[in-house]
């Protein structure tokens, strides 16, 4: 990416893979080549995909988000056959009879911040240099378009098998349940069009800047460098911090009560500490990091984003890749501000995951 | 602290490269770097067990090869010999975009002679996605046996949970093609499409290869006075069975760097810590635990893409602290190689154990359930290294992972089982205690 007017070029395709991680660092590398390679062959072919703000667009032009619903490891297993994300969007312009003008993620992190990129390349529509989520969360009306009353629906599911589910609902809760009915029947990831909106509506709703920081942070996680140093300059870009650094003792399934709406089971992780104050950090997970205690006391939790730096080879350690032994630095990076509201809080913060504790960050006064 | 040990007995350990072999003598805390007069793989090798008899007249001996050189050289060759390769995916559809209809690796696909989609497959769980076409799949043989190619490697989406697709794709080339050289991706497990296709390429078309490796091999063995047992060392930094390589030889793949660092680690008397090894005027670390490689799925040995088989992961090391000791690990002590690489890898060889590993994925809903699987997981893990060369009842569990799948409906589980063993050749040293 480079000026003033951006674009997304083949040679970014590593930092935004690696960035994407940093903001969901919960799913491994098993499908990293044959998605990279896909996106980099599309880029070279069709030319490099322009990256627009939000406000740069008419606002009545029509955009719809995309994302990779379900599992990482589905998607590896089962890789794309290349026209999902198209099919999805098509099935909604037919609906609405209207042409999308421009497409967005539905969140800035993991597999689903490359699709778009992808989908624009193929459809030859500008990518949003915005999201709905700042990261990646679990049900997809977690998003700030949903707070902004800006509705999911309707979506397309489109999955590898060719199959396919239109889902219209009246809330986006019943939108998700919907849609997980039909995920494993579709293959265990599918294509997902959704927040068929304008990009007026997005103005308001949408979070600014996201693709352009997770490549950002990409190409610092690219340097391959001392943890230490890498941990202070991803700090000077996302305002991270270390929590602590420690070897993991062990690794918990169903680790507290299950909600099957829910994708994956709770799970933790008892990391000691080698340094500092020798503290047992317990790590709480739901397919990414929600809570993170020391000693018993609550030091971080949704919606602040947490994620592990293998500090043996100064890289990320995604959550499924985890043994015990390992080395991590513990990171905590603030959220964008809209999941601090109340309703944010209310939506995708400790409570939600079935912690019913106070943010650190409300008992220490801060907004 | 668990550590194998050569025990009362002499280990040789060979590290083979196409332009010369190497080799060393250990026995216990002696290591006897080996001079051959001929140093090709047959005088290498003689000249090896020679050292061994004349130091050691007591025997018996272990002769542990590192065929991952011969293996890459002969991938990486541009006049490489080496078969061209059939492919089969069983998948829901084929590919729209040509990047995803091919492996991203280049040197994967170098091998490629014909691909071929047939419709069927799982998820990964074993649920089937799409029922075996069979009217594709007789074209595909007739195609396959007008044409000229003999090795066919298969693939089905989901065949790690299930696969009931891929064996019948694999019997149909059977039946129309008796002499075909078949390598299915359900033999090595692991995950992702693209991994476990990339796997079954490299086997198929190392077959031959490894074959006229281990032959040639147990022909110098046979030639000299004594009984030996060839083990071949595996992408783990463990060895395995020489009749296993015959039929996976992708296992042997990647052998060097685990090698390496267990060899530098073994000569410290260390059975845990990171070694730093020096690579093409760089520095790489590596991190040895319970005496093991510390290994991961990652890009294998600059393929361009992941295979299925673990190997060691080494990463730049640039930043040390003013007495120049990398100072991130203070819990482990750092190792500094002090000989050469090929060395290293020779005692590595020679002083690793039996390994086995197993990557599955499961669905549980009770502790109780989870538990089972586990137990179940780590008791196949347990016959694995059992086959590999290990005396029964010498198994220990390195590793057993078990870690939510994210995303993934709740109770989906990845487990991951590491076993390791002691040598099974008359040895009654069972792994130490370290000092």
């Amino acid at each position: 990416m480079s000026g003033a007017a951006t674009w997304i070029s083949a040679a970014d395709v590593p930092a935004l893979y690696e960035g994407a991680k940093f903001y969901a660092p919960a799913v491994g590398d098993a499908g990293r080549s044959s998605l990279t390679s896909w996106l980099t062959g599309l880029l070279e072919r069709e030319g490099p995909v322009a990256l627009h703000r939000v406000e740069t667009m008419a606002p009545e032009t029509p955009c719809v988000s995309l994302c990779v619903l379900g599992s990482g490891s589905a998607l590896a297993d089962l890789p794309p056959a290349g026209d999902e994300f198209v099919a999805a969007i098509r099935q909604i312009e037919q609906l609405q009879g209207v042409r999308f003008g421009a497409v967005y993620p539905l969140a800035a992190a993991t597999v689903s911040a490359l699709v778009p990129v992808a989908a624009a390349a193929q459809l030859g529509v500008p990518l949003l240099d915005a999201d709905g989520m700042g990261r990646a969360f679990a049900l997809i009306h977690h998003t700030a378009m949903y707070l902004a009353g800006i509705s999911p629906t309707p979506l397309v599911a489109f999955g590898p098998t060719g199959d396919s589910v239109l889902v219209d609902a009246r809330t986006g809760a019943r939108a998700d349940r919907l849609l997980r009915a039909s995920l494993d029947t579709l293959g265990g990831w599918a294509a997902l069009a959704s927040y068929p909106t304008t990009a007026g509506a997005l103005r308001r709703g949408a979070l600014p800047g996201t693709i352009s920081r997770i490549a950002n942070v990409g190409r610092v996680l690219l340097q391959q460098t001392d943890p230490d140093l890498l941990i202070s300059r991803l700090a000077a870009i996302t305002g991270c911090r270390r929590l602590g650094r420690g070897r993991i003792s062990e690794l918990e399934q169903l680790s507290r009560p299950s909600d099957g709406s829910i994708p994956a089971h709770p799970s933790s992780v008892v990391i000691d500490e080698t340094d500092g104050q020798r503290r047992q950090l317990r790590i709480e997970l739901r397919s990414e990091i929600v809570a993170v205690f020391a000693n018993g006391e609550l030091i971080a939790g949704a919606p602040d984003l947490l994620c592990l730096v293998d500090a043996t080879r100064g890289t990320l350690a995604t959550l499924d890749n985890l043994e015990r032994g390992d080395l991590v630095d513990v990171l905590v990076t603030p959220g964008d501000a809209v999941w601090y509201s109340d309703e944010g809080m209310a939506m995708v913060g400790l409570s939600f995951h079935g912690i019913p504790l106070d943010h650190p960050r409300r008992l220490r006064g801060e907004p | 602290m668990l550590v194998s040990r050569t025990g009362e007995f002499a280990h040789v350990g060979v590290s083979l490269h196409p332009e010369r072999s190497y080799a060393v003598v250990v026995h216990g805390a002696a290591v006897l770097p080996v001079e051959p007069a001929r140093a090709d793989l047959d005088g290498t090798i003689a000249s090896a067990v020679r050292t061994a008899i004349g130091e050691f007249p007591d025997g018996p001996f272990a002769v542990t090869v590192d065929l991952a050189p011969m293996l890459l050289d002969a991938i990486t060759r541009a006049d490489s010999a080496l078969p061209r390769v059939a492919v089969i995916r069983v998948v829901p559809r084929p590919a729209t975009d040509p990047a995803l209809a091919r492996s991203p690796a280049a040197l994967v696909e170098r091998r490629v002679a014909r691909r071929f989609t047939v419709a069927g497959g799982h998820d990964l769980l074993g649920n089937e996605l799409c029922p075996l076409d069979h009217g594709r799949l007789d074209e595909v043989c007739a195609e396959l046996d007008a044409g000229s190619i003999r090795h066919v490697a298969i693939v089905a989406a989901g065949s790690q949970a299930r696969p009931g697709h891929e064996r019948g794709v694999a019997d149909a080339i059977q039946t129309a093609m008796p002499g075909a050289r078949i390598s299915a991706a359900s033999e090595y497990g692991g995950h992702g499409l693209v991994a476990r296709e990339a796997t079954v390429v490299l086997d198929c078309a190392l077959s031959g290869v490894a074959e006229q490796l281990v032959d040639r091999c147990e022909r110098v063995l046979s030639r000299l006075p004594g009984e030996f047992q060839l083990r071949v060392a595996r992408g783990d930094g463990g060895y395995t069975t020489a009749s296993r390589i015959r039929t996976m030889p992708v296992v042997a793949f990647g052998a060097t760097d685990a090698l390496e660092v267990c060899g530098a680690a073994y000569l410290e008397g260390l059975a845990d810590c990171r070694v730093l090894l020096s690579r093409d005027g760089a520095q790489v670390a590596g991190e040895v635990r319970h005496g093991l490689a510390q290994v991961s799925l990652a890009e294998s040995a600059g393929i361009g893409t992941e295979l299925v088989v673990p190997t060691a992961v080494l990463t730049p090391e640039r930043d040390v602290t003013p007495s120049g000791v990398p100072g991130r690990m203070p819990d482990v002590p750092v190792v500094r190689a002090r000989h050469a690489p090929e060395l290293l890898a020779c005692v590595g060889a020679a002083v690793s154990s039996p390994t086995s590993w197993l990557d599955e994925v499961a669905f549980i809903e009770s502790a109780d359930e989870l538990r089972s699987v586990r137990r179940d997981a780590e008791e196949r893990a347990t016959a694995f290294v059992t086959a590999n060369g290990a005396a029964p009842g010498t198994a220990f569990f390195a590793e057993v992972s078990t870690v939510a799948v994210p995303y993934s409906p709740a109770g989906t589980v990845r487990i991951r089982v590491r076993v390791a063993g002691t040598p099974d050749i008359g040895l009654t040293q069972p792994l130490l205690e370290t000092p």
